[in-house]
Formats: C-alpha cells, sequence, structure tokens
C-alpha cells in the first residue's frame, strides 16, 4: 500500500514537473536564434560573385532595372569587381563609406540583403529582432499585427516586417520601402512586397532565406533568389567555445571605413 | 506507515507550490521577461552626483565633452551609457540566448547573454561603446555584468557625473514593477580611474503598449554641411533681453 503511494506520487511529480519549469519568452519555432554568417556555397570567390549568381529579375516591359547591374543592394563606395581573390586571402572584404545618405547603416536595410558581416537573430514570442554587425536592426512583428496603412508610414530602408513560424521557418512580409535597387537588376517602391523565408537545416546549422519580391507593376513574375549562411564560428575564449556580436567600429571622420571579414571555410556544394 | 502519507502529502505540497509558481510564469507579464516597449518619463530618473577621484579635472571632463561632441558630430555609435537615456522608447526582447536591447536613434543594440556566465577574454575581444555583457537572472532581478568599454568611442558621458573608460565595470539591476508596468533598472560604475565611491542611479521605464512602432533610426550625414555648422559652431552670447518700462 505504502509502496504504491510512493510510486504514484513519484509517477504525479513526473508528469506535473514538466509543466513547472520556468517558461522562456521565445516564440514557438524558435531555432533560429544565435549568430550567423553568410557562406558562398556555389564557390564564386568573389564578394561581387555573390551577387552576381542572384538570377536576373524578369520586369515588365517599360521597367528599368535600378543600379543597372545584378545584385547590387549594397552602399556607395563599393569598389568595381576584383575576381575572386588569391588563395588565402579572405574574399568577403567590405569596403565603403560608414554612414552615407539616407542614413547609410542604419534603419536595418543592410539586413534586406545582408552583406559579409554577421548577422544576429533573439527570438522572442512576440517580436524577432534581426539585427546585423555593420549596424542597423530589424524588427519582425509575430503578434498578428498588420501593417500600417501607407499613408501613416514613411517608407524606410527596411520596410515594416511582420511574420509567422510554418514549423520552424520563419516566415516574413515586408513592405513600405524606400525606393531603391534589388539584387539581380530588381527595383523596389513603397507598394512593393517582399517574401522572406528563413529556413532552417535538419540540425540548425544552416540557414537558407529565400527571397520573394512580388510588384505587379514592376516584375512579370515574383523574383525569387536565394542567400546562404552558416552558424558564425565559434572562438575560444576562458577555455569555453563562445561566439558573439561584434560590434563594428565605424568612424565617419576617418571617413572611409575598411573591413576585413574573413568568412567560415566555405562548404562548396558543387 | 503513518510517515508515508505525511511525505506523500509534502511532496504533493511542493508539486502545488511548483504549480502556482509555472502557473505564474505563464502569466501574460511572467517575472522573468523584460521584454517590451520602454520609455523613460520626466519624472523616470534618481541620480546623485558622481564621488569622482580628484585625478578627474576639469581639464579631463572638458576634453571629455569635447571627444562625445566628435561622437555626435561624426554619427559614430553612441554606445552605453548614453542609448539607455538616448530620448526615445527602448524595444527590450528576451531569447533563449540573449536579450536584445534596441535603442530606437543609435544603430548598435545592446546583447546580454544569458548563455554564458563569464566574459570573453580580453586577448580576444575589441573594447567597443556597448562593452560584453553577461545577465543572469537572481530570483526576479536580471544582473547585467558588463566591462569591454571602448576609453574614447561614443559618448562617454555617464549621468551624475564621470565618464567611462577601458577600467570600467558597470553592474545593471533590472526588476518589473506594478505588475510589470514600470522596469527598474539600477546602474551602478565602478572605475578606479574615475570614481571614489561605486556610482548609482536609477532609471524607471514606462511600459508601452504592445502595438507600439518603433521610429526607425533617423538618418545621420556627416557630410552634411548645415548639419556641422550647427554642431560646430558655438553661438555668439546674446544680448540680454530689454524691457521697455511703459510710461507712466
Amino acid at each position: 500500500m505504502g509502496a504504491r503511494m510512493v510510486s504514484a506520487v513519484v509517477v504525479l511529480a513526473c508528469v506535473i514537473a514538466p509543466a513547472v519549469r520556468t517558461q522562456t519568452p521565445a516564440a514557438p519555432g524558435a531555432r533560429l536564434e544565435g549568430d550567423w554568417v553568410r557562406i558562398d556555397p556555389d564557390g564564386v570567390g568573389s564578394f561581387d560573385g555573390l551577387s552576381g549568381v542572384v538570377p536576373a529579375a524578369e520586369l515588365l516591359p517599360g521597367v528599368t532595372g535600378a543600379g543597372g547591374g545584378r545584385g547590387d543592394g549594397r552602399g556607395r563606395g563599393v569598389p568595381q569587381s576584383t575576381g575572386p581573390n588569391p588563395e588565402g586571402v579572405p574574399y568577403i572584404v567590405v569596403t565603403q563609406p560608414c554612414s552615407g545618405f539616407g542614413g547609410g547603416r542604419g534603419n536595418g536595410g543592410l539586413l534586406i540583403n545582408p552583406d559579409s558581416g554577421g548577422v544576429h537573430f533573439v527570438e522572442h514570442k512576440d517580436e524577432v529582432i534581426f539585427a546585423g554587425e555593420r549596424g542597423g536592426v530589424r524588427h519582425i512583428y509575430l503578434d498578428r499585427r498588420g501593417h500600417p496603412d501607407s499613408s501613416q508610414r514613411t517608407p524606410t530602408p527596411a520596410g515594416h516586417s511582420i511574420g509567422r513560424y510554418d514549423g520552424s521557418t520563419l516566415i516574413v512580409e515586408t513592405t513600405g520601402f524606400t525606393p531603391g535597387a534589388v539584387p539581380g537588376g530588381g527595383v523596389r517602391t513603397p507598394e512593393t512586397r517582399l517574401v522572406e523565408r528563413f529556413e532552417l537545416s535538419a540540425d540548425s546549422r544552416r540557414l537558407t532565406i529565400v527571397y520573394t519580391w512580388q510588384d505587379p507593376k514592376i516584375y512579370q513574375k515574383p523574383h525569387v533568389y536565394r542567400l546562404y549562411f552558416e552558424r558564425a564560428p565559434a572562438v575560444t575564449s576562458n577555455g569555453a567555445l563562445v561566439s558573439y556580436a561584434l560590434e563594428e567600429w565605424c568612424d565617419a571622420g576617418d571617413p572611409i571605413e575598411k573591413q576585413s571579414i574573413v568568412p567560415p571555410k566555405q562548404t562548396i556544394r558543387k | 506507515m503513518k510517515r508515508i502519507p505525511a511525505f506523500a502529502f509534502a511532496v504533493l505540497a511542493l508539486l502545488a507550490d511548483a504549480t502556482a509558481l509555472g502557473r505564474a510564469t505563464q502569466d501574460p507579464q511572467p517575472a522573468r521577461d523584460i521584454s517590451g516597449f520602454w520609455e523613460l518619463n520626466f519624472d523616470s530618473r534618481r541620480v546623485p552626483r558622481a564621488n569622482l577621484l580628484p585625478s578627474v579635472t576639469r581639464g579631463r571632463l572638458d576634453a571629455r565633452l569635447k571627444s562625445d561632441a566628435y561622437a555626435i558630430r561624426w554619427c559614430n555609435l553612441l554606445g552605453v551609457p548614453f542609448i539607455m537615456d538616448s530620448g526615445r522608447p527602448l524595444d527590450i526582447r528576451q531569447g533563449t540566448t540573449a536579450i536584445m536591447v534596441v535603442p530606437e536613434n543609435s544603430s548598435a543594440p545592446r546583447y546580454f547573454y544569458l548563455n554564458r556566465s563569464a566574459h570573453i577574454s580580453d586577448d580576444i575581444f575589441d573594447p567597443s561603446t556597448n562593452g560584453d555583457s553577461i545577465a543572469r537572472w537572481e530570483s526576479d532581478t536580471l544582473v547585467v555584468d558588463t566591462t569591454g568599454f571602448h576609453g574614447e568611442h561614443g559618448i562617454t558621458a555617464i549621468p551624475g557625473g564621470g565618464f567611462r573608460t577601458e577600467k570600467s565595470r558597470l553592474v545593471e539591476r533590472y526588476r518589473l514593477m506594478k505588475d510589470g508596468a514600470v522596469l527598474s533598472v539600477t546602474f551602478t560604475w565602478t572605475d578606479p580611474t574615475v570614481f571614489r565611491t561605486p556610482h548609482w542611479y536609477e532609471f524607471r521605464y514606462y511600459r508601452l503598449p504592445s502595438t507600439y512602432e518603433p521610429r526607425q533610426w533617423l538618418p545621420c550625414d556627416p557630410f552634411d554641411e548645415e548639419r556641422a555648422k550647427f554642431l560646430e559652431t558655438t553661438p555668439k552670447p546674446g544680448r540680454p533681453a530689454t524691457r521697455t518700462v511703459p510710461k507712466e
């Protein structure tokens, strides 16, 4: 009798115990959280090459692509293509003015098509923060709010983003952009709609962002391309492996910011 | 035989307590989630004057003021402590590995790492305007410890007096009050080159509606000559206002 009661209590404890763990405020599908860096799975060997593999946007007749080229989503002062760097030389190199017109690194605009700087996610049930080491933050609202009326909001480089989880995939819809260029020779306006799918590999080590730009006044069909990321490489600190956000110093008085970011060993899928 | 029911009751009582705790943590504003949009009001600051070392001379303070003005002039990252009272609300979001504090008018957010208990080693961490922050919960209080500050970059001025240096250490304690409507943050700065005693002050942030829309950072163009002129030109002293006394 006593033994059975003890057993019942133990079983009850096992049943109840999981329910009393401290709740975390994470989003339901949260696995994206952490530090990421862009990779080059196609083995193109240069930053310009990374942008060059974006398929060409199919524009409606009469629509002119901004920037006149493919894959240029970067700021002013970016040097022309130099081709693949020699072996051993970090080929993802960012050189651009620290803070250009329109806020430069600010406003999260760089995070629409992240370059070689590290990016970071914090996932909360109401909002995902998407931040970049080269500045700017995107707020991705998960709290079921809609986009504000366009008459009530000033377009911004990062637009206005709302999201939801489909399993472990975060699906984000953004609109309200400032007019500008889209990789692949596309363009965008405040009415253009971007849908991003943040897709994680089964082991959560690889992230693919699938971009779909839609605008019936600009594109013949949705303009789709992908960027690839891996978890940022950990470093040894006090005997432990850690990963953390770098704060890139930016001194406009310099006035040219030069950064050289060594990416993780690239995994070529060919 | 008698002891078994007593033991069972004790376990069940503990479970009941734990279940109640579990319910509490599932409330809309759980005690251990400081996420939300927060702003300071006119009555939000309790800032005593810092007890500075004699070596912190007027000359050193003036040099710091000049350096802070440079950071504003050139649209640099402004850093801690400025971004905790930048004139705009903060968006604080708590994830599983880190808490991010996002100001509206500086492009670098703060990260409070929950997944490590030691600072990044000095030999690999480059000092920064926000430093390296690690955080842990002590009951209902989030304790954030920050070192690794840059001694000159950004706005270094500390409320109440003094400035941050590479030797500064900041301990912040975040605690929700009034059912989550208010967030109390105490700041304690220590620095053997600046403060005679630890410098403490408190801000109380008010929660904004969850539907609040953060304003994205206003453009800052360091090459805007008009802006530069506004910031760099020292105004000439104005003539004292004259008052015309009506004749009788």
